[in-house]
């Protein structure tokens, strides 16, 4: 072979290499189109849910490579409005659906069971149970001092969440009676806290303080108390004895599209479920009326 | 009659004495107020820096730190890299797009407009920009890019709104620095027989480009530090590193605000949010410096390129 | 051909310009169209002038916040203006050379630290050591909300009051030493005087910084909707609360946070124009 044959054979051949590396690569994903282009998964919604769903989404990304998968905040209102839009696939929300937006069409898929603790500043507070009426006039504002509640006397600092927060409605209308006509409000002066991170803060580095938070980001720093008696673990959840949980869930417009199912079902298996997520959340599970997606029609 | 001259003139002289020392006391304790003052003020910075690194300079320093990313959930060990990358390339965006516009706008002022209802009216929407509050920049981004546009939460919404936030800080420096050629060169290129718009590109342009450059960096050190509007359209925590505009992305101010709140599942979230801390700060101070260097450079070399 | 790339320059950068003026539109628009809706519904009497904020009650009382940010705005003046007046005489008038330039360089870098740095640092140092001082429980509030923002508004106000100062004419200076007056006695009766009006523009736009200040003010200030009681009880702002709210609130509690919104709108405007009554010269060159 000439000279210049052989360069152009060996061109040929390069060329042909690296196309069938490529060629390779995109094979072995099926293309899925979510509504932000192919392969392209987007989530927004309720930052309670942030850190499982982007948890969800690396482990996912891993074993789905091609997929890309991105989650982002925004609050759960801004995560609803965005999949009854079509913006992103999921919305992620840490409360149920409000009245005005249940006739979105939206799905509702259970991901995780969230139990709610009540904490106390631990080197200060010495009470380690609280019945639900002494919790709803600390609340409230009806006790002030830790002697009331059979405690060493102390001023008590109430910390709540922020008044659109789902774990906050959840407090209301299981302690304060929201919705009905017995109805109490938070005491006035209460500092607001608009996420889990900085109501651990506050209550670890508050002597005298009490608030509430998600029993995944309780640690020694802060102490849970037993709610009449009940402690909050997973089988007082179960069986009701323990009332202050509630479900995590991801919404769907209509249907999930199949690259959204794909995640979903991803989110639901035991090994995702049992793995990363029973660090700090429970799986649906080991929780009854858990399994399978429901029509969302509120609460 | 002379002896109550000078009576009254020891008096006088004395009286000059006593107000003069009053007044002497007086010049030295406002001397020494304001030297408190400065000395308050220098404090402050030292102590901000000093904390600071202090807090964070150990952990950022580490490479696996600076290159590596997000640790898994309940884990330690993480990186920021994506963070980093996305401040960076955020301001990058940002510049994209706002230089340009701010620079043309500038130009518009300087050397087309004639003073009236136009102009005023961009002075007034300039000044009323670099006085709204940035949280408002961050839901009018929210509610224009994020929601209505669909852009949802990436650097390019980001990058829409801090233009908009920026706008007025690179007109105004175009402007100062272009105000600063002196209009014999521009009546020289005209006598010369050229358009305006040659003269602007070829004249004028070119010795206001280190002013244009200390505005560029500046506002590069403005959006990197940026937070309420960049949590708000941005986004606040990412795992992957993001390449086309419309990915979403964690700049380091907006991650260190969601590791302080939401973060507290990552055991070592104090330390990630004191190194990110840290390495913000660096990156911040290091540009300021930069742009006050070549700001410096280019005055001492004067406006004598054509010279 | 030259005129033509004239006439086309002209209107391009002439759009360019007009961006700037769709902008501020742009947000006067659509954060005053979020806000219609709690308008038309509750009233803006009710939101503007009523103290409660219950939204469970579908009260929505905006007052708390307005007075929140009025005086910690006040309280940032209070601590940053004579300081940041001080610092400026200082670099102008009192300090040799090199010192002057040592502590000029040092605001200036104090400028670009970001507003998120200063406010952890108020979290996590400023709040723990005025908890031990003080023995309280907590230490959020007006207190650690005025500190934090004059730090933030001191190079702005020393910055413009420093240009201020040394465009009093130096005749003025030098007369005045001539008749014998000391530093003081010229700083006190002649320069500060001439440069009133750039002295009070540097504080209203500081004052703008600390009205439009938001994450470092949203750390410390406490978010509680209530009137503080001292200085170091819990309360709120307008910014911090459409911050805190604005992702997780939806229908009418949404529309008010942007009726907040319109009010900052209104107050920057306002003290836009205060600014422009004051020293319209000033604003030109700027």
């Amino acid at each position: 072979m000439g000279r210049k044959s052989r360069i152009m054979l060996g061109t040929v051949l390069a060329l042909a290499m690296v196309l069938s590396v490529l060629v390779a690569a995109g094979c072995g994903t099926t293309n899925y189109t979510g509504v932000t282009g192919q392969n392209k998964l987007a989530l927004s919604g309720s930052t309670t849910v942030l850190p499982v769903a982007q948890e969800a989404a690396n482990e996912f990304m891993k074993a789905n490579k091609g997929i890309t998968v991105n989650v982002q905040g925004g609050g759960s209102s801004v995560g609803i409005q965005n999949v009854t839009q079509g913006t992103v696939d999921i919305g992620d929300s840490s409360r149920d659906l409000q009245a005005t937006e249940t006739s979105a069409g939206l799905v509702d898929h259970k991901i995780a069971y969230d139990i709610v603790d009540i904490i106390v500043n631990p080197g200060s507070v010495q009470v380690k149970n609280l019945s639900m009426d002494q919790i709803k006039n600390i609340l409230s504002g009806k006790v002030t001092d830790w002697s009331q509640v059979g405690g060493s006397p102390g001023k008590i600092t109430v910390f709540v969440r922020d008044s659109a927060s789902g774990t906050r409605d959840m407090i209301d209308s299981k302690v304060l009676g929201k919705g009905t006509p017995t109805a109490v409000t938070n005491v006035a002066g209460a500092t607001e806290l608009n996420s889990n991170g900085l109501m651990k803060q506050n209550v670890a580095s508050t002597k005298g303080s009490i608030g509430y938070i998600s029993s995944g980001y309780a640690d020694k720093t802060v102490a849970a108390v037993n709610v009449g008696d009940v402690v909050p673990n997973l089988d007082n959840a179960v069986s009701g004895k323990y009332v202050l949980s509630r479900w995590l869930h991801m919404f769907t417009k209509g249907q999930p599209n199949p690259l959204s199912q794909k995640f979903i079902d991803f989110v639901l298996t035991p090994a995702f479920q049992n793995g990363p997520l029973a660090k700090d959340y429970i799986p649906v599970s080991k929780v009854p009326g858990g399994t399978g997606s429901s029509s969302a029609t509120g609460k | 009659m002379s002896e109550n001259k000078e009576i009254r003139l020891d008096d006088i002289s004395e009286a000059k004495k006593k107000s003069h020392s009053a007044a002497r006391k007086a010049d030295k304790t406002a001397g020494a107020v304001i030297w408190v003052a400065a000395v308050i003020g220098l404090l402050l910075l030292a102590f901000i820096i000093v904390t600071i690194l202090w807090r964070g300079l150990a952990i950022a320093l580490n490479p696996k730190f600076l290159t590596g990313s997000p640790a898994p959930l309940n884990q330690s060990g993480g990186g920021i890299l994506p963070m980093i990358v996305s401040s960076l390339y955020l301001a990058f965006l940002t510049l994209v797009i706002s230089l340009p516009i701010g620079i043309a706008a500038a130009i518009y002022m300087s050397e087309f407009a004639r003073e009236g209802l136009v102009t005023r009216a961009v002075r007034f929407g300039a000044d009323a920009l670099s006085t709204v509050p940035s949280v408002i920049f961050g839901i009018f981004g929210l509610i224009l890019f994020v929601t209505y546009l669909g852009l949802h939460f990436s650097l390019l919404s980001g990058a829409l709104t801090l233009t908009f936030l920026n706008l007025p800080v690179i007109m105004r420096n175009t402007e100062q620095a272009i105000r600063q050629v002196p209009n014999t060169y521009r009546e020289a290129s005209i006598g010369l027989g050229a358009g305006k718009w040659y003269t602007v590109r070829k004249v004028v342009l070119p010795s206001a480009i280190p002013g244009i450059m200390t505005g560029g960096i500046l506002t590069m050190g403005r959006v990197i530090g940026e937070s309420a509007a960049v949590i708000l359209t941005v986004g606040i925590t990412t795992s992957i590193i993001p390449v086309s505009p419309l990915d979403s992305g964690a700049p380091l101010a907006a991650n260190i605000y969601q590791l302080y709140s939401e973060g507290a599942l990552i055991p070592d979230y104090l330390k990630i949010a004191a190194g990110e801390a840290c390495v913000l700060l660096i990156i911040v101070l290091m540009l300021n410096v930069l742009a006050r260097l070549i700001a410096r450079h280019y005055k001492k070399m004067g406006s004598g390129r054509f010279v | 051909m030259k005129l033509k790339g004239d006439w086309v320059a002209r209107k391009v950068f002439f759009v360019a310009a007009m961006m700037v003026v769709l902008g501020i539109l742009l947000i006067i628009v659509l954060v005053t169209k979020e806000a219609v809706p709690a308008l038309t519904k509750i009233g803006p009497f009710k939101i503007l002038f009523s103290s409660k904020w219950e939204p469970s009650k579908n009260q929505y009382g905006i007052l708390v916040f307005i007075v929140g940010t009025l005086l910690t705005t006040l309280g940032a003046l209070i601590i940053g203006v004579p300081l940041a007046i001080g610092i400026a005489l200082f670099v102008t008038e009192v300090a040799p050379k090199k010192a002057a330039g040592v502590v000029s360089n040092a605001i200036e870098l104090l400028a670009c630290v970001p507003s998120i740095v200063i406010g952890w640092l108020g979290l996590t140092a400023l709040i723990p050591l005025l908890k031990s001082l003080t023995g309280k429980a907590t230490a959020f509030g007006l207190l650690p909300a005025s500190i934090v923002l004059a730090v933030m508004v001191i190079p702005t106000i020393c910055a413009i009051s420093v240009d201020a100062i040394n465009s009093v004419p130096d005749a003025y200076k030098q007369g005045s030493v001539g008749l014998g007056a000391t530093r003081w006695q010229t700083m006190r009766h002649v320069t500060l005087p001439a440069a009133k009006s750039g002295l009070v523009v540097a504080t209203i736009l500081g004052m703008g910084r600390a009205i439009g200040e938001t994450v470092a003010v949203a750390l410390v200030i406490g978010t509680a909707n209530v009137f503080p009681t001292s200085l170091l009880s819990p309360t709120n702002t307008l910014t911090t609360k459409i911050f805190t709210d604005i992702q997780e609130s939806s229908g009418i509690q949404h529309s008010v946070l942007f009726v907040m919104g319109v009010v900052l709108l209104l107050i920057a405007v306002g003290l836009i124009l205060i600014v422009r009554k004051v020293a319209p010269p000033i604003t030109k060159v700027s």
